[in-house]
């Protein structure tokens, strides 16, 4: 008796052990994520696609906190000597990355090591260049890609007595727009979420306006910061005046601002494309989507605007095999595939990624049907990109965003103008350049 | 007559001791040595590069001005957190003390806010104070005050203090009710017996004998908001608006995960490692021997 359920409970154990003394085969593929929301989930799908279509290797997709705790763990595992074999990282990070140089193996370069072939011009040409070396090294590949635009309300259009479906296109015609919304009893006219990403970085590059010197860092470390310039004291403290009567009023840091548009005291709204679904599930009204303003007697034509988002970096480590690499460059690969940028984008409201991937989506009616939804891609798409709206590459560039923040936060307060608050940030941002580039490695 | 129990056994105490004595080596000792190294050491970000500078990142953070605003800043903090947590405590404490009836209720309706963690209680004061969607900013709109913690930095402060304190009067009160009930009522019925009136025995007579009590939770208070309110800086402002609400322990955390910078970072930790030490010292030293008992 006792023979045979020992011999019935052996069997079971086999039968059970059996798939993963065949999964151990496999090797694993660690990537560690900082996105929540549809994205996650659709990021560990994509995972557990990519498991089930070939048995060579096995990737874990793990969740490992917001973006900047998910930047810690990374560090700290590969301090540790056990980092990832890929990691989200958010775009202001990128400066950060390319100076760690021997943390990190180029994506070009895996993709070569794993003898596949690859072409980094497959991607959007503003992501591409974000995350690219001028020598059209991809050192990262894009995953998350958004921009900024705006946001309208429709309704409060219409009770302001404006055109719904004539959106302001410059900064004057928004000024306008704004005023008479707020006479039209609007608690607020516009506001706008990541201010230093959208009125530094998104109007820097759209006026095609340089952030700093060396090609806005992308030549490498050395570089000065030089956005104390006539266009952001313009943007500055025409944001500082229309705070004044409410035409703008800012909402905080991060995503907060978007609040103030769903719950709609603001009838417009600076925001990553990003927030395109939750607007649409959350704002009671009908809305739409407009480029971003412009002022007309600084540029006839606006520059193309540049990615927010993150992207996949590929950490190096001690004992990499290449069995690992060729994972990894397979699963990539898979993560580029047109078929699954369009599910993602489609899913979260993030642009694809790849052009291929834009026409796929164009071709079978995504955008007829969705209106609003091409603004972004056309906007990061359009004319010719000049060296500043290539993207910028500064170290700890996370913490000049915020020196940025802080200095205008001041002279949307009144405490000081906008010209101080520029050279200000500009000057503790060149401090926090130097401070780095001490500790680089290359 | 009581017999002295002795335990002749040399390791027996030291084995009792090991697995606290482990946790503290784990746990504190051994991060905090680490702290300290690091805080000597200039490195990037994934440690490729390593320099020993001895005192540099010391020289850095003291002759940073955001530091020393930051220290001025906590100073104010501490000192308002203290205060909000302590003053509507003991009023607390004197009210439930001198209830006949539903003692044990008000007493744990008002332990009950200890039990949230400090980031939820920040998350609930972002909520009612919320300038757009808050019951609270709602009702300060209304009343004609221009309420925008994200702008302005008093306003933020405010918030924060009161999303801090407010958890910690549980706390204040508890130690507050056993401090009031300790007291001889005799020592009371006399002074009433010669005339003395209620405030005047308040003052007289139990706030002096509260000395002991109040001593150790201003230490405790003062520890609290140097240390605890992370939680709930990081819930509510984020140590903003320009920088309007970043103590000591924020910009510690700041200056180490977003910036990057370890070295700066850990001295940062290594100073107020010192200055909690130096708090709890003087506390247990000199303050102690002072108080009436």
């Amino acid at each position: 008796m006792l023979s045979r359920r020992v011999l019935l409970g052996t069997t079971l154990a086999a039968l059970m052990a059996a798939p993963t003394v065949h999964a151990q085969t496999r090797t694993p593929i660690e990537m560690w994520i900082g996105v929540t929301g549809p994205a996650q989930d659709l990021l560990i799908a994509f995972g557990d696609e990519f498991n089930a279509s070939q048995d060579k290797y096995q990737v874990t997709v793990s969740f490992k906190g917001q973006y900047p705790e998910q930047r810690a763990a990374a560090i700290a595992a590969f301090r540790a000597g056990n980092p990832p074999h890929i990691m989200q990282m958010f775009d202001a990070g990128t400066g950060d990355m390319f100076a760690a140089r021997d943390a990190v193996i180029p994506v070009s370069e895996v993709y070569a090591r794993a003898g596949l072939s690859f072409d980094p011009s497959i991607f959007l040409a503003p992501a591409a260049g974000y995350y690219g070396a001028a020598d059209g090294t991809l050192f990262s590949q894009p995953l998350n890609v958004s921009t900024a635009v705006m946001f309208y309300n429709k309704a409060a259009f219409e009770k302001a007595g404006l055109n719904p479906d004539a959106p302001p296109a410059t900064w004057p015609e928004l000024i306008e727009a704004t005023g008479k919304l707020v006479a039209a009893g609007q608690p607020c006219g516009m506001t706008s979420t990541w201010i230093s990403w959208i009125m530094l970085e998104q109007m820097s590059a759209i006026h095609d306006t340089p952030i700093g010197t060396l090609n806005n860092g992308r030549d490498g470390l050395g570089a000065e910061l030089t956005f104390d310039n006539p266009l952001q004291a313009r943007i500055v403290s025409t944001l500082a005046e229309m705070q004044k009567d409410k035409r703008f009023d800012y909402g905080g840091r991060s995503n907060d601002a978007a609040a103030k548009f769903i719950s709609g005291e603001c009838a417009i709204l600076l925001q990553s494309s990003g927030g395109h679904a939750s607007i649409a599930r959350d704002l009671g009204a009908p809305f739409g989507v407009a480029p971003l303003p412009y002022w007309p007697d600084l540029i006839a034509e606006p520059k193309n605007s540049i990615i927010g988002g993150a992207s996949l970096w590929v950490f190096n480590a001690p004992g990499r095999t290449d069995d690992e690499i060729k994972g990894v460059a397979e699963f990539l690969s898979y993560l580029s595939s047109t078929d699954v940028l369009t599910r993602f984008a489609k899913g979260t409201g993030f642009l694809p990624a790849t052009n291929a991937a834009f026409a796929a989506m164009t071709a079978e009616g995504f955008f007829a049907a969705n209106p609003g939804r091409d603004v972004p891609v056309l906007q990061l798409t359009r004319g010719t990109p000049s060296d500043n709206s290539k993207g910028y590459r500064f170290g700890r560039w996370t913490e000049i965003r915020d020196f940025y923040h802080e200095e205008v936060e001041k002279a949307l307060q009144g405490a000081q103008t906008a010209e101080q608050a520029l050279k200000n940030a500009v000057a503790r941002g060149n401090e926090a350049l130097r401070a780095f580039e001490r500790t680089a490695t290359n | 007559m009581r017999r002295k129990v002795i335990f002749r056994n040399r390791w027996l105490p030291y084995l009792l001791l090991a697995p606290q004595l482990g946790v503290t080596l784990v746990f504190f000792i051994w991060p905090s040595l680490q702290a300290v190294w690091q805080s000597f050491l200039r490195e990037d970000m994934f440690g490729l590069s390593s320099t020993f500078v001895w005192f540099d990142n010391y020289r850095v953070v003291l002759a940073d001005p955001g530091y020393m605003a930051a220290v001025r800043r906590t100073a104010v903090f501490s000192v308002a957190v203290a205060l909000a947590a302590l003053m509507p405590a003991l009023l607390l404490a004197v009210m439930v003390d001198r209830m006949l009836k539903g003692v044990a209720f008000w007493r744990t309706i008002l332990v009950l806010p200890y039990a949230i963690a400090p980031a939820v209680a920040g998350v609930l004061f972002l909520f009612m104070f919320n300038p757009s969607v808050g019951v609270v900013a709602r009702m300060l709109t209304a009343a004609g005050v221009d309420w925008n913690p994200r702008l302005d930095g008093t306003d933020a402060m405010i918030l924060v203090v009161l999303a801090a304190a407010w958890k910690q009067i549980s706390y204040n009160f508890l130690f507050f009710l056993a401090g009031l009930q300790a007291i001889p009522k005799s020592l009371l019925e006399a002074a009433a017996i010669d005339g003395a009136g209620g405030w005047t025995r308040f003052r007289t007579i139990v706030l002096p004998l509260l000395s002991p009590v109040t001593f150790f939770l201003v230490t405790v208070n003062v520890v609290y908001a140097f240390f605890d309110t992370f939680g709930v800086i990081h819930a509510v402002t984020q140590g903003g608006p320009a920088k309007a609400t970043e103590i000591l322990v924020y910009k510690a955390w700041y200056d180490g995960i977003i910036a990057t910078d370890f070295g700066r970072s850990a001295a940062q930790s290594v100073i107020l490692m010192i200055v909690v030490i130096a708090l709890t010292a003087v506390q247990f030293r000199y303050i102690d021997r002072r108080v009436q008992y």
